[in-house]
């Protein structure tokens, strides 16, 4: 009754009219709107310069002598021809590969769990609270954890300080952050595709493995995919199970399994190493900036591979 | 909308273009620059030191060294070395010339620091530490409480100069004291030379500073050089001050680049500014304060650098596990190599450290060969 007669007063007609055709009568809605254009351009803009000063920097380096710095070593000084990233990638090959195989099957058949079969009760919401508290724990910790289990417990079949010591840390370390996205996204299947499929008799195996898997995959892929990022892109634990900083004595190939029993070193350390570096010769900061634009598309293409695995999913789900 | 966001994009993508195109200039016109610049860091290592003594047992060592490069050449194994992180870039660099004699030997170096360096070393999972000063009583016992003995080798000096303008007479020598006064944790905010003069008499000082700008130039805090610093000049004084900083004030012009610090130093007649002495020995139109310890002034030379006269040095050391030598070949053919010449004199010098004095390491050499 109040509805209808507020409707027919001719300002508020006038004002839905207005929001549907969206002509801005509304002042607070364009501040608004503004604000978050505004916090839309600082974030871009910051991202921006980031990148040109990171390119800027590196250019020299990037330019001149691409394919000498993509096969070189850690070296002393910034002069020497010999010095490169080759070492770095390789460890970061390896945890990227490592995490894949390791933290992936895991936090997934977690999520799995927790979703689709574990009853709901205090006992799996404690669990859950806890689970996403560890995705919250600074990385120190788990370099600790690493150190204690991989290292010492475990070195025999590790190597000790290693860089498969280093690849297993890190898998742990995002484990949460797997078991969380991937349970989101299973949460995210709509109740309907599953009674649908009870209705028709299937089990709850069939359930999962032919309705909610395929529904949640691309979901579960994007989490994962920020988890191998992370795991890319951490330092602090790895200096605690075996990276070397200063030099490493070998320097073996992508494929070279021995490698992984072997101390080792990943790209964020060179490039914490170099800007270290560049207080004694200043040439390394030039070093460091290139090394992080080779992180930068070593982690975009990674990341391809997986927005190319996600769109197969996404077309198979429609 | 749509079209609004198009354009941003297309705004912050236009700056990134200018932003770099401007950047590929530049660096390509400073490359050539890096070059000649590795060339002087050559010429510089030759020129330091006493010349005339080493330049004959430098053959000598050379000579000896061809020798056993066979033997040498064929040793595999794998080299462990931890420690500090000052002497990390000697070791590494050490290592480098070590792999065209040794290809087969992978050394591994490290500088998590000093005392982390050590407790690695007493716990016997490190075959060499790094040290910028001498090992602590603490140090010694918790070795001894594991059964790990030491060889302790002195391999070069960490020196620092302190500069002002060539045209300055007002200043010739400084003490700690008058440094703390000037540019240490108490100094924050001082303009003027004179400012500083109530707080260098309190230190035991003359104080006397005109009144003139202070214009101040030193490395950054990413510099290894800017802790050294603040570790030989302040942290005593601080420490017994009861100041909770032990570091240089935050207010002066930092830089990693040392020839930006010169460039600075230059420009201002009243500047003050420090350096690692390797680098300051060989500036041009500026002026190396002499330093006071207490004795008098003493030069920053070479000389008495390496004999600790000068009071701003500190020695550098690594610590050898001779238990280990025994079953890796690999690192007493290291060691040995790092105690030649080429390590001593020329490496120690590429990285910006001061050798040795003659006297000095044959002393370190003798230490060695008859362990």
């Amino acid at each position: 009754m109040k509805i209808g007669s507020t409707l027919n007063d001719g300002k508020v007609a006038d004002r839905i009219n207005d929001e549907i055709r969206r002509r801005n009568s509304d002042p607070r809605g364009i501040i608004f709107r503004t604000f978050l254009q505004l916090g839309l351009f600082l974030a871009l803009l910051i991202l921006t310069v980031l990148l040109v000063d990171v390119v800027q920097n590196g250019w020299g380096t990037l330019s001149t002598r691409f394919g000498d710095f993509l096969s070189g070593t850690l070296r002393s000084r910034s002069i020497d021809e010999k010095l490169g990233v080759h070492q770095g990638l390789v460890g970061s090959f390896w945890i990227a590969v490592t995490t894949a195989i390791v933290a992936f099957p895991i936090g997934i058949g977690a999520a799995i769990y927790l979703e689709e079969y574990a009853p709901k009760n205090r006992l799996t919401r404690f669990i859950e609270i806890n689970i996403r508290n560890l995705a919250g724990v600074p990385s120190v910790v788990y370099g600790l954890l690493g150190l204690f289990i991989f290292v010492n417990t475990f070195g025999k079949w590790t190597g000790g300080k290693s860089l498969l010591s280093a690849a297993l840390t890190l898998s742990i370390l995002v484990l949460p952050i797997v078991i969380i996205t991937a349970s989101e996204a299973i949460r995210a299947t709509p109740q309907s595709l599953r009674e649908g499929a009870y209705g028709v008799g299937a089990t709850r195996w069939e359930v999962v493995r032919r309705q909610v898997l395929p529904y949640a995959a691309p979901g579960i892929l994007t989490g994962t995919l920020l988890a191998m990022s992370r795991a890319i892109g951490e330092a602090a634990p790895l200096i605690l199970v075996g990276a070397v900083t200063g030099r490493l004595g070998t320097n073996p190939g992508f494929l070279d399994l021995g490698a992984l029993k072997e101390r080792f070193v990943a790209m964020p350390i060179v490039i914490t190493e170099w800007t270290q570096n560049s207080g004694r010769d200043p040439g390394f900061a030039g070093a460091a900036a290139a090394a992080i634009v080779v992180l930068l598309i070593f982690v975009l293409a990674l990341n391809s591979i997986a927005i190319l695995l996600r769109n197969r999913f996404e077309k198979r789900r429609k | 909308m749509k079209r609004r966001l198009i354009n941003l994009f297309a705004l912050l993508a236009c700056t990134a273009v200018v932003f770099g195109c401007s950047s590929s200039e530049d660096s390509s016109s400073s490359s050539p620059e890096t070059a000649s610049a590795s060339e002087s860091v050559e010429e510089v290592g030759s020129l330091e030191g006493t010349v005339e003594v080493s330049g004959s047992s430098t053959v000598e060592e050379t000579a000896s060294a061809s020798e056993s490069v066979e033997e040498v050449g064929s040793l595999e194994g794998t080299v462990e070395v931890s420690g500090s992180s000052t002497v990390e870039p000697v070791s590494v660099r050490v290592a480098e010339l070590f792999e065209d004699v040794a290809p087969g030997v992978a050394v591994n170096v490290d500088g998590p620091g000093t005392g982390d360096g050590f407790e690695l070393f007493c716990n016997g999972e490190t075959d060499i530490s790094g040290a910028s000063r001498a090992i602590k009583d603490a140090e010694a016992e918790a070795c001894a409480a594991t059964g790990v003995e030491y060889i302790e080798l002195q391999v070069g000096i960490d020196g620092i100069g302190v500069m002002t303008n060539a045209n300055n007479d007002a200043v010739d020598c400084v003490s700690k004291g008058d440094l703390y006064a000037l540019v240490g944790p108490e100094s924050t905010g001082f303009d003027s030379w004179s400012d500083a003069n109530d707080l260098a008499v309190e230190l035991g000082g003359t104080g006397g500073f005109p009144d003139a700008p202070l214009d101040i130039f030193g490395p950054g805090a990413e510099s290894g050089t800017f802790d050294s610093f603040n570790e030989m000049t302040f942290k005593s004084i601080a420490k017994s001050r009861d100041q909770e900083s032990r570091e240089a004030r935050p207010d002066y012009v930092s830089s990693g680049d040392d020839n930006v610090i010169l460039t600075g130093i230059q420009g201002s007649d009243t500047s003050l500014g420090w350096v690692g002495f390797a680098f300051a020995a060989n500036a041009a139109d500026v002026k190396l304060l002499e330093m006071d310890g207490g004795d008098g002034c003493v030069a920053p030379t070479p000389v008495t650098i390496a004999s600790g006269e000068y009071p701003l040095s500190r020695p550098l050391f690594i610590y050898v596990n001779p238990a280990k030598l025994a079953d890796n070949p690999a690192l007493e053919a290291y060691v040995d190599f790092f105690m030649t010449e080429v390590s001593l004199q020329d490496a120690v010098t590429e990285v910006g450290y001061v050798p040795l004095a003659a006297v000095e390491m044959a002393a370190t050499q003798n230490t060695w060969s008859s362990r």
